[in-house]
């Protein structure tokens, strides 16, 4: 029996091949298994060919998992198209279409042999079974069904409704082809067999997510009031919720006439007193940067969801990667400075996005959320949590001492100063892009210039301290030591694991909050290691380089890092932290062996 | 010259008027813009703390803290946009915005069209001088053809935008062109504006007295200026509108082009009808994960 298996599938655009993954992951969510799926698709808007990989398991995992388990190809070349994104190996199951007329002994996967090859006549089972080649995804659900030992009824119950619209026909069609699949696997059992535990009995109930509804939800419970912006891939998700439930809240959604507009109405509302957000990739918050600063110099709150693609330019935008992190911490001119927070997966999405309007309302400050396609888009299948707990700040409203003579920014000790907003007797003021005195008034003195970047920057630095948006993992006093962020640090929960299994004594850091560097925790992190990754999914190591500006990490600390689209897989993460263990071992060696 | 008579009317209008004192030069049209806002939004009588008045980038542009209103002077070009977050979070607020004609139609030009069909009810006043003045004297949007300017060296070789038959073509509610030359006339306009309910657009010819042309200043405005009113224009005729607007750079028309006669719905309107359609539906906030409950589908 087995508590984690990794399905890939991939096919031809009109397949079915997604649907096929939701119905699979819909139904072990009902069942209790925690469960990821990933999809991912050619450049095409229709046609084309489209993948998705399932990973289901008896406990919560952290990242859409390593090489396959089962590989199911509809036809060879889509699936080859997907590369790394649907990784083969020694231990996997792959099944394909016998339509393909591909004989089990010359599969075209290059330099691996998978444990087991099952030729499965898909194509001629759909059409026996339903008279369409439209059913060949349920004939595959049947199988895996069987194969990975779920209940066949809950995934049937999800395929009726799924259907239920088209007809009564079609729906006697689907359970045909799904009964014949089931029989198929029934009648040829794999020889390494793929049966799934079953969940504890009374775990929690699970809910079905993705990151970018989870921070639209989130987005209400903290109690943004206005959305403002504009379509791009792979964030649209975020605005396409909340144009269906924002208004039930008595908020309001912009769909802008350009990236620009989106986020400036966004500050617009804020200035009127309204939590306000933006969500965009990265050519949009390119476009969005004058605002940005804006709101910096205005210390109006905003919250802006960056989900990062492949960049630059349009690059991948259907593409995981860690590549705006620079952007997120150093573009604008001038000197500013805005917290960056990133989510590790679809359930802390919500609690970072919580946090994000917080900082932002406290601070008066825009904050950037650098999400990623990865787990913007992917599914999971979680425990439900309680989020009643969950703290929602205000911004602070002058009082009626600060009205008697109001100065919009006055330099105060913390650097954060009362925050009228139209509508509110005795707090009018000028809010401006322009360098301003304490009321309001523009102004081209250095002095006040020096004081109110003094300010801006001195409000911020309570979050030095800010220990709770860290997670360290591991063994407190290791040598060895793995950094990550956003869907990487998932990879490297995974990755420290197996690491830790192997013996191997190391800890594990990822900080939520990104920007501004707090210095304290990660000295204090690093004070036992002498080697380690920083780990994260760009060319450049963004995150590497930019502790580097602000901290002397040890030497042995080095960065590990790889453009997007191909994510990290555990094993090879686990590998490469090997690797520091030995290079350790050879440092450290006297000189001189003792005699045995 | 006798000063002018201390009226009522005028002293409240100082109420609007805040004590910086303005960047502009002496002599610049602009002065007489705020004046005739004071005396407008004083007849229309809202308090200064109900008002939110959203500029961008420009001389003009710094026209918000030369009143008592709330006032934002944000960036180039995205006064509309920011004005529209604002009328949208808080419909209950007078949203005024104003900018130069390099702000409204040059950098920000991509924002007319959407602010028009959206019909917000915002105030728009823009202060075409038809010159950069703030950067010192280059080519506008609305630089005649054939200007020599800073950057034009040997003449603009450009057509220059009309903003009056553009805002029209763009279906606004309300357009109108006014001078600080005619200062009661103009306050009388944005008076009519404010009062139009949904998004109205004022063309304020206000010569730049550093860069601008000679023959173009306040004194020439007064000589040329044709009220609309006198030559028997009918305003609830958009395509008469249109013909008159053709004339812009020619003939300064004053006065209201064109005012639908049956203004359609706000904006604002229909998203506070969206919010009380569907308030009923709002999850209770601890439930708000019920979004992900696992119904029967898959």
């Amino acid at each position: 029996m087995r508590q984690n298996r990794v399905i890939g599938m991939a096919g031809a655009g009109g397949d079915g091949i997604v649907a096929a993954g939701e119905a699979l992951i819909h139904a072990a969510a009902r069942q209790g298994y925690y469960a990821v799926m990933t999809k991912s698709f050619g450049s095409q808007i229709r046609g084309g060919e489209s993948s998705c990989r399932v990973r289901l398991s008896t406990s919560p995992v952290h990242c859409s998992g390593g090489v396959l388990d089962i590989a199911v190809a509809l036809s060879w070349d889509d699936f080859l198209k997907f590369g790394a994104e649907l990784p083969v190996g020694g231990a996997t199951v792959v099944v394909y279409d016998t339509a393909s007329g591909v004989l089990p002994e010359v599969v075209p996967l290059v330099g691996v042999r998978p444990a087991e090859v099952i030729s499965a006549p898909i194509t001629d089972l759909a059409m026996e079974a339903a008279g369409s080649e439209r059913a060949k995804n349920t004939v595959v659900l049947g199988m895996l069904a069987r194969w990975l030992g779920l209940e066949a009824g809950t995934l049937l119950q999800g395929i009726r409704h799924r259907l239920e619209r088209k007809g009564l026909e079609v729906v006697a069609a689907a359970e045909r082809a799904f009964g014949s699949g089931l029989a198929y696997a029934a009648e040829h059992p794999l020889a390494l067999a793929q049966t799934l535990t079953s969940p504890q009995p009374g775990a929690p109930p699970k809910i079905l997510a993705d990151g970018n509804t989870m921070c639209a939800a989130a987005a209400l419970f903290a109690g943004c009031r206005f959305f403002g912006g504009y379509p791009i891939t792979p964030s649209s998700e975020i605005m396409q919720v909340l144009s269906r439930e924002i208004w039930k809240y008595g908020g309001a959604l912009l769909q802008a006439e350009d990236e620009i507009a989106g986020v400036a109405a966004a500050v617009g509302a804020s200035f009127a007193g309204s939590k306000a957000m933006t969500a965009t990739s990265g050519p949009g918050m390119s476009l969005k940067t004058e605002i940005l600063g804006l709101a910096s110099i205005a210390e109006l709150p905003l919250v802006i969801v960056n989900v990062q693609r492949g960049g630059p330019s349009t690059g991948m935008p259907t593409k995981s990667e860690q590549s705006d992190l620079f952007q997120a911490v150093f573009s604008a001119h001038g000197d500013v400075v805005r917290p960056v927070l990133a989510p590790t997966g679809v359930g802390d999405t919500f609690a970072t996005t919580v946090e994000a309007f917080n900082l932002a309302e406290r601070y008066q400050t825009p904050v950037i959320i650098l999400s990623d396609q990865e787990i913007a888009q992917r599914k999971e299948s979680l425990d439900r949590f309680e989020v009643a707990d969950l703290r929602v700040e205000e911004r602070q409203l002058p009082s009626a001492a600060d009205l008697e003579r109001y100065a919009r920014f006055r330099l105060t000790d913390s650097g954060v100063s009362a925050l009228s907003h139209p509508g509110l007797e005795g707090g009018t003021y000028l809010a401006s892009g322009i360098e301003h005195l304490e009321d309001g008034s523009p102004t081209a003195s250095g002095e006040a210039h020096l004081r109110m970047n003094e300010k801006r920057f001195r409000k911020l630095r309570p979050l030095q301290r800010r220990r709770d948006l860290f997670r360290v993992e591991g063994d407190a006093d290791a040598p060895l030591a793995l950094l990550s962020w956003g869907s990487t640090a998932g990879i490297c929960r995974e990755a420290l694991e197996l690491a830790r299994a192997d013996g191997l004594r190391a800890k594990l850091l990822i900080p939520i909050l990104l920007f501004p560097v707090a210095e304290a925790i990660y000295r204090e992190f690093f004070a036992s290691v002498k080697a380690g990754l920083v780990v994260e999914q760009s060319h450049q190591g963004q995150l590497y380089r930019i502790l580097r500006m602000y901290l002397d990490l040890p030497a042995g600390v080095r960065m590990l890092a790889r453009s997007g689209a191909n994510p990290f897989l555990p094993a090879e993460v686990a590998g490469r932290l090997h690797e520091c263990a030995a290079d350790l071992r050879q440092r450290t060696a006297p000189a001189l062996q003792p005699q045995e | 010259m006798s000063p002018t008579p201390h009226t009522s009317a005028t002293t409240h209008a100082k109420q609007f008027r805040s004590d910086r004192k303005p960047i502009w030069c002496p002599g610049c049209g602009d002065y007489g813009v705020v004046q005739a806002l004071a005396r407008a939004l004083a007849a229309i009588g809202r308090p200064p703390h109900e008002i939110a008045f959203v500029s961008g980038i420009g001389c003009s542009s710094r026209i918000p803290g030369y009143t008592t209103a709330y006032g934002f002077n944000s960036v180039h070009g995205r006064a509309l946009p920011i004005a529209l977050g604002i009328k949208m979070a808080n419909p209950e607020l007078l949203v005024l915005v104003a900018g130069g004609d390099g702000d409204g139609f040059s950098i920000g030009g991509g924002h007319l069209a959407h602010t028009a069909r959206r019909n917000p009810d915002l105030t728009y006043l823009v202060m075409d001088n038809q010159i950069y003045g703030l950067t010192k004297g280059q080519l506008s949007p609305t630089s005649p053809q054939g200007l020599r300017t800073a950057t034009s060296s040997y003449g603009s070789l450009e057509r220059p935008i009309n903003p009056l038959l553009m805002m029209l073509a763009f279906g606004t509610g309300f357009v109108a062109q006014g001078t600080p030359a005619d200062m009661a006339g103009l306050a009388q306009l944005i008076e009519a504006g404010i009062r139009y309910p949904g998004f109205a657009f004022i063309n304020v010819e206000s010569p730049c007295v550093t860069f601008g042309e000679p023959d173009r200043q306040l004194k020439d405005h007064k000589a040329r200026m044709q009220p609309l009113e006198a030559a028997g224009h009918d305003p609830s005729d958009r395509l008469r509108a249109m013909a008159r607007a053709q004339e812009y750079g020619g003939t300064l028309w004053t006065g209201v082009l064109f005012r639908d006669p049956e203004p359609p719905p706000t904006y604002d309107a229909a998203v506070r009808e969206r919010q009380e359609t569907l308030a009923a539906d709002a999850l209770p906030r601890d439930r708000i994960l019920d979004l992900f409950e696992l119904g029967s589908g898959g």
